[in-house]
Parts: structure tokens; C-alpha cells; sequence
């Protein structure tokens, strides 16, 4: 059965976290590990910043609100992708804030069924409350079983 | 004349592509693809007012546009929707009755043909394993730019046992893919009108355009 | 680094064909606060029901942006969105692609398709990214 959504959900933010402080060692290793090389993202000291992916490491500590429809089964499901639009950098010593909302939500058909389409809106925020990224998350998960 | 009847512009969920992005990239890459054409396939929609003339004007292309639903029978593609066909059925629903679009479309003036039929639960070999084949339908995309290993092999058999005429898209949702797999006819295509009885026709080919690069 | 001036449509980025190692996703996985078995061990991933270990889709968007970045020089990049089309297994070579498919005067911005491709040749990345060059 096709799930309704309440409109009210879209937008609304159920998720605030913080994070941090940012250390130079965590920056370093997320970038060796994406095999960076320039020294902006390897090297200790004033002018280091954290490579442009780096902020996919903070999520929500809930991922999704209450209210989302029990059609929908979050045990089944898989991550469909992600789009990071990128604010000012993160350098070391910065706190993270990551709110959270529903960005989009619908049914779709792929490979493998028929599948909820959830858009999970990051905007990452840090100290001085200067957007260092959004990022919109997009999940597909199984209907029929409910959370 | 050569047409990818498959493809995503950015009206699509999941595509970011402009559609003169793509003229431009079938411009650049006449030798290796020589399209005449393209026809949009968004997701489960159709815009009647979109006017793409000036664009045809502009880079020498024809442009049509067409709507890819969702039905029990995997994805469909749908050309020739007037606004009778856009009355009848609601192409957000994604569990359109398939038997019932493919009869309806038809007599409604337009045609309806499975896509990328090799597909794992969104194609029409999938459904055939567990259900009866639907009646009705003229062809089924033979070829198909996203397809995985395998699954455009499987179509054949599906062909040979059916009798259904093929064609090719490229399914391409970004720029760099338009046209990777296109269909080829016989006839000049100058309306969704022509397309549709050509279609109906079968006087067409699939062409695989993917193993070529021009030095 | 490269100068807006000199980038067209249709131009192919360098891209890059490598090995990804498994220890290299599991250097991702500790730095990246994803260590889970289907990331970081073959059985733990099969008892998931997978193929075996596997790459995280966010690696993949992180190793993208490195090669977008050694193109167009670091902070360049401004947006950078994929799907995850399909399982990218380590221990495999792997290719990253890219192609200028827009330029913005305006902004002296380009917009690029990028994707990654296994060893079979099949695109399980795909997206695009939005540059903004010198």
C-alpha cells in the first residue's frame, strides 16, 4: 500500500548534535585515507583544513523522526547516495553542529522493489554558526514491514 | 534516423543533467554517436508545456518527450502521452496496472513499451517468471545504457520467445552518457506522432554506440 | 592546478585507476566512524548477507573529491552529489572518472560528471560535482 505523508514532517527539524572539538590528528587520517596529498589536508599547523568530504563522518544521533510512516521498513534497506554542498572549511579546534530534518519522502520502484525514498537534511553548522556543509542523505528502504 | 529514446534530464529525481547539456555533448561527439535525436523519459511525470523548440533550433536536434512509470510489471516507458492518456492514468502512481497501460495507451494513441526488461525486479523478465506475459506488447528495450552484466543478455531470450520487436537508450542521467545506446529507423521521425506509428511499425534497431571512441 | 580559462566542455579529467586495498577502506572506516564488519572483514560482510567486505559509499564520494581536488587544485570544490549504483568491492582495481559537461563564466565554474568504475567495467558510482576555479 502507498504511504501518506504528513506534510508537517517535511522540513521540521527532529535532530540536533554537536561534535567536537575537531582534532588535527582526525583531519589527517580522514584525508590519508582518501588518499589526499595536499599538504592543506596533511600537514599540521595554522593552515590545515579538513579535506572537502570530511564532514560525512557526523550524522544525527537519531537518524530518522518518530513519525515517518510505518509502511516503511528500516531494517531492509541501503544507502542510495548523498550531495554535500560544501560552506567554510573545518579546521582543528571547530565544533560541529548537525541539525536534522526530512528533506523528501516518496515511494519508488528499483531493483530492488518497491522502496520509501528518504532525503535526510544535514546543514552542519560550526561555533561562529558559518554553514560548513549541507548535506541531504538519500536511503531507500523496503515498505510492507514498518519499524 | 537515429534517436536515444531513453533519458533523464534534471526533471528527473535522480539526474542533474540539463538538456542542452546533452545536445552540446552530441555536438562534440557526432563521429562517435550519430544521434538525430533524443527523447526525455522522466520519472514518473510529463509536462505537456515543456517547449523544447528553440533548443532544436539551436543545435540541430530532435527533441521529444515521452514519461518512464512504474508498474506491476517493472518500468515502462510511455510515448505519444496526449492529455487523454494523461487524464486516464496517474504517472506518480507507482503500481500502475501494466496490462492496463499497454491496452490503454494504444488505444488512446500512444505506445507503451517495456524498458530495460532484463532488469532484476523493475524488469519485464523478472515478472514473466512468475506471471503471464502481458498482451499487447510491440517491443522492449534491447539495449540500455545502465544495464549490469547480464542483463541485456537475458532480454534476447525474452525477444526470440515473444516476438517482440528491440530498441536501445541510453537511460542516461548524466550528461556524459546520452546516447551510449540509441534505436535506429528506417523513417524520418519529425513529431511523437511519427514516433509512435513508427514504433508500432518495427521498422528499427537497436545500436550500441558504447565500444566506440574516435581518435 | 587548473585555470577555468583553460577547461571546455567535453574536456576528460586525468582520472585515476588503482588498486583499493582493504586496508585502505579500513583506514577509511576508523577515520571515518564507520567501523562495522561489512567495512572492515570478508566474514563479518557475509554474514550480512554480502558478497564480502565492501567499500562505503562515502569513501567513494571522498576519493572522487581527491581526484577532483588534484585537478582543480584544493578548495575548489563546492558541491559534489553521487548515487550509489552498486557494490564497490576492495581488493579490485577501480577507476575514477571525470568530464566536463558545463562551464559558468559567471562564476568561473565548471560542472563535471564524475564516476567510478569497477573491474568489470560497470559504473557504481556516478554523480556530478560543481568546481570553482582559479
Amino acid at each position: 500500500m502507498p504511504f501518506d505523508v504528513d506534510p508537517q514532517l517535511l522540513g521540521r527539524e527532529f535532530d540536533r548534535t554537536e561534535y567536537g572539538p575537531v582534532t588535527a590528528d582526525e583531519l589527517i587520517a580522514y584525508a590519508r585515507a582518501v588518499g589526499a596529498t595536499h599538504p592543506c589536508y596533511l600537514e599540521p599547523g595554522p593552515d590545515l583544513v579538513a579535506h572537502p568530504t570530511f564532514c560525512v563522518r557526523y550524522k544525527s544521533r537519531k537518524f530518522y523522526p518518530d513519525d515517518l510512516p510505518t509502511q516503511i521498513d528500516f531494517r531492509r534497506g541501503f544507502d542510495a547516495g548523498k550531495d554535500i554542498e560544501l560552506g567554510v572549511p573545518v579546521r582543528p579546534g571547530d565544533t560541529i553542529h548537525v541539525s536534522s530534518a526530512v528533506h523528501e519522502l516518496y515511494e519508488k520502484t528499483g531493483r530492488s522493489g518497491a522502496m520509501a525514498f528518504i532525503v535526510i537534511r544535514f546543514t552542519m553548522t560550526n561555533q561562529r554558526g558559518e554553514t560548513v556543509a549541507l548535506i541531504d542523505n538519500r536511503f531507500l528502504h523496503k515498505l510492507g514491514g514498518g519499524s | 534516423m537515429i534517436l536515444d529514446l531513453h533519458l533523464h534530464s534534471e526533471l528527473s529525481d535522480d539526474s542533474r543533467a540539463p538538456v542542452e547539456a546533452y545536445l552540446k555533448l552530441l555536438q562534440r561527439k557526432r563521429a562517435e554517436r550519430p544521434l538525430d535525436g533524443i527523447v526525455l523519459t522522466e520519472h514518473r511525470q510529463f509536462d505537456p508545456a515543456r517547449d523544447y523548440r528553440a533548443l532544436e533550433d539551436r543545435y540541430g536536434f530532435r527533441i521529444l518527450t515521452a514519461a518512464e512509470v512504474e508498474t506491476d510489471y517493472g518500468h515502462v516507458l510511455v510515448y505519444g502521452v496526449n492529455a487523454d492518456i494523461f487524464a486516464r492514468f496517474d504517472f506518480s502512481n507507482v503500481r500502475l496496472p501494466a496490462q492496463e497501460l499497454i491496452t490503454e495507451v494504444a488505444r488512446l494513441g500512444g505506445i507503451a513499451l517495456p524498458c530495460h526488461p532484463g532488469r532484476p525486479t523493475v524488469g519485464l523478465s523478472a515478472h514473466y517468471a512468475t506471471k503471464p506475459p502481458l498482451e499487447g506488447v510491440v517491443a522492449v528495450e534491447a539495449l540500455n545504457g545502465g544495464s549490469r552484466r547480464g542483463e541485456d543478455d537475458r532480454v534476447q531470450e525474452l525477444i526470440r520467445r515473444h516476438g517482440y520487436h528491440a530498441f536501445g537508450g541510453s537511460d542516461s542521467h548524466l550528461v556524459s552518457f546520452v546516447g551510449v545506446c540509441a534505436t535506429e529507423f528506417d523513417a524520418e521521425i519529425r513529431s511523437t506522432d511519427d514516433l509512435v506509428r513508427e514504433l508500432k511499425g518495427g521498422r528499427y534497431r537497436p545500436v550500441d554506440f558504447r565500444a566506440r571512441r574516435v581518435a | 592546478m587548473t585555470r577555468f580559462d583553460d577547461v571546455f566542455e567535453g574536456d576528460e579529467l586525468p582520472g585515476r585507476e588503482f588498486l583499493l586495498e582493504k586496508d585502505q577502506v579500513r583506514d577509511y572506516a576508523r577515520a571515518a566512524h564507520q567501523w562495522a564488519p561489512r567495512f572492515t572483514d570478508d566474514e563479518g560482510a557475509r554474514r550480512e548477507g554480502l558478497p564480502g567486505m565492501i567499500t562505503p559509499g562515502n569513501m567513494s564520494m571522498g576519493l572522487l573529491a581527491t581526484m577532483l581536488e588534484a585537478w582543480a587544485g584544493p578548495g575548489s570544490l563546492r558541491r559534489l552529489g553521487t548515487t550509489f549504483r552498486g557494490l564497490l568491492l576492495p581488493g579490485r582495481t577501480i577507476r575514477l572518472c571525470g568530464a566536463v559537461t558545463q562551464r559558468h563564466d559567471e562564476t568561473r565554474s565548471v560542472e563535471v560528471d564524475v564516476w567510478i568504475e569497477n573491474d568489470e567495467g560497470e559504473r557504481v558510482v556516478a554523480g556530478t560535482a560543481t568546481l570553482r576555479l582559479r
